[in-house]
């Protein structure tokens, strides 16, 4: 499957500057990471050495380092140091492929086909955010997002409305929350949520209970689905 | 670092259009210019020209060889570094 448009990956507090991590779309490996300027980096995650998850190196400065044999990675993606080979002028044919990131609305964006790197990521929010959190379930991504109508917070229906490709608007009473929706894989999903304005530490956390029960709604739901289809 | 011209010859038990597309990939991916000098159903013969460990590197990787190869001997020799000076002036090295 092709991967178009911007895909919301990680929420931006939580990937702080000189971290990596590991994450995936539609079953592709890619790492994020944030160099020690706080720029952030999406790459495919593996090094081209000998396969390793990039993700599970260190972040030294603007280089990230692989794990396994130390070889590093300046932002452009290519290597530039071999320990093994402190004298070798490394090949620029030594490179990890890198793709289009942006940091928008409190989410690190990334995209991976030519054509979308270079347009304005979505969604295009400049006001004032605040992070919730992320949660992952291991159900499609559709059926997550199917559920949040039916998930109720305190007694209050969410109001759920797409505002542009891969981006939800949740209304819940005084509080308005906007989630990535990211299609981890085929039955794995995750919702990057923010909260728009500066909801109460208590209000965070009703909201953070709210996500956890949606993930087991969701959860549940899928569960259903598969006993049925095997049923019948 | 010091610069090596090097003539590889594989033998074992090998799949020539196979092994011959592996050592191309991997003499790309080494950044190494590759002549291909000969090749049969027992062998096949190359030139590589680079830096040594670059060299070094290419020999190991095709020591090991695609998987429907079985490489049981690598012989190494002195090529001449007339088979890659095009390459090179054009590159400026």
């Amino acid at each position: 499957m092709s991967l178009q448009g911007w895909y919301p990956l990680v929420l931006a507090r939580d990937i702080a500057p000189g971290t990596s991590a590991g994450t995936r779309v539609e079953g592709k490996e890619f790492v994020a990471w944030r160099d020690d300027k706080g720029a952030p980096h999406v790459w495919e995650d593996r090094c081209p050495h000998r396969g390793m998850k990039m993700s599970f190196g260190f972040v030294r400065g603007d280089h990230i380092a692989c794990l396994y044999h130390g070889w590093q990675y300046d932002t452009a993606g290519q290597c530039r140091y071999i320990p093994a080979h402190p004298d070798l002028d490394v090949p620029k044919t030594i490179k990890v492929p890198t793709f289009g990131v942006a940091e928008s609305g409190g989410i690190v964006w990334g995209t991976f086909d030519a054509e979308s790197e270079g347009a304005a990521p979505s969604p295009d929010l400049s006001g004032d955010i605040t992070p919730l959190r992320t949660v992952f379930a291991d159900c499609p991504a559709a059926l997550l997002v199917e559920r949040i109508p039916l998930t109720p917070l305190d007694g209050i229906t969410p109001d759920v409305k797409a505002t542009a490709e891969r981006v939800i608007e949740i209304g819940l009473g005084d509080v308005t929350l906007i989630a990535g929706v990211q299609p981890v894989a085929e039955r794995e999903a995750a919702l990057h949520i923010v909260a728009t304005g500066s909801p109460s530490a208590d209000q965070l956390k009703r909201l953070a209970h709210w996500a956890e029960q949606l993930r087991r709604d969701a959860e549940q739901a899928a569960t259903n689905e598969k006993i049925a289809e095997i049923a019948a | 670092m010091k610069r090596e011209s090097v003539i590889f010859t594989f033998t074992g038990t090998i799949v020539p259009d196979s092994f011959i597309a592996f050592a191309r990939h991997r003499a790309a991916r080494l950044d190494l210019p590759l002549a291909l000098l000969a090749s049969d159903d027992n062998s096949v013969a190359v030139a590589v020209d680079g830096q040594a460990d670059l060299v070094d590197a290419f020999d190991m990787a095709c020591s090991l060889g695609p998987h429907d190869c079985i490489v049981l001997d690598v012989e190494r020799a002195p090529a001449s570094p007339a088979l890659f000076e095009s390459r090179n002036e054009r590159m400026g090295q």
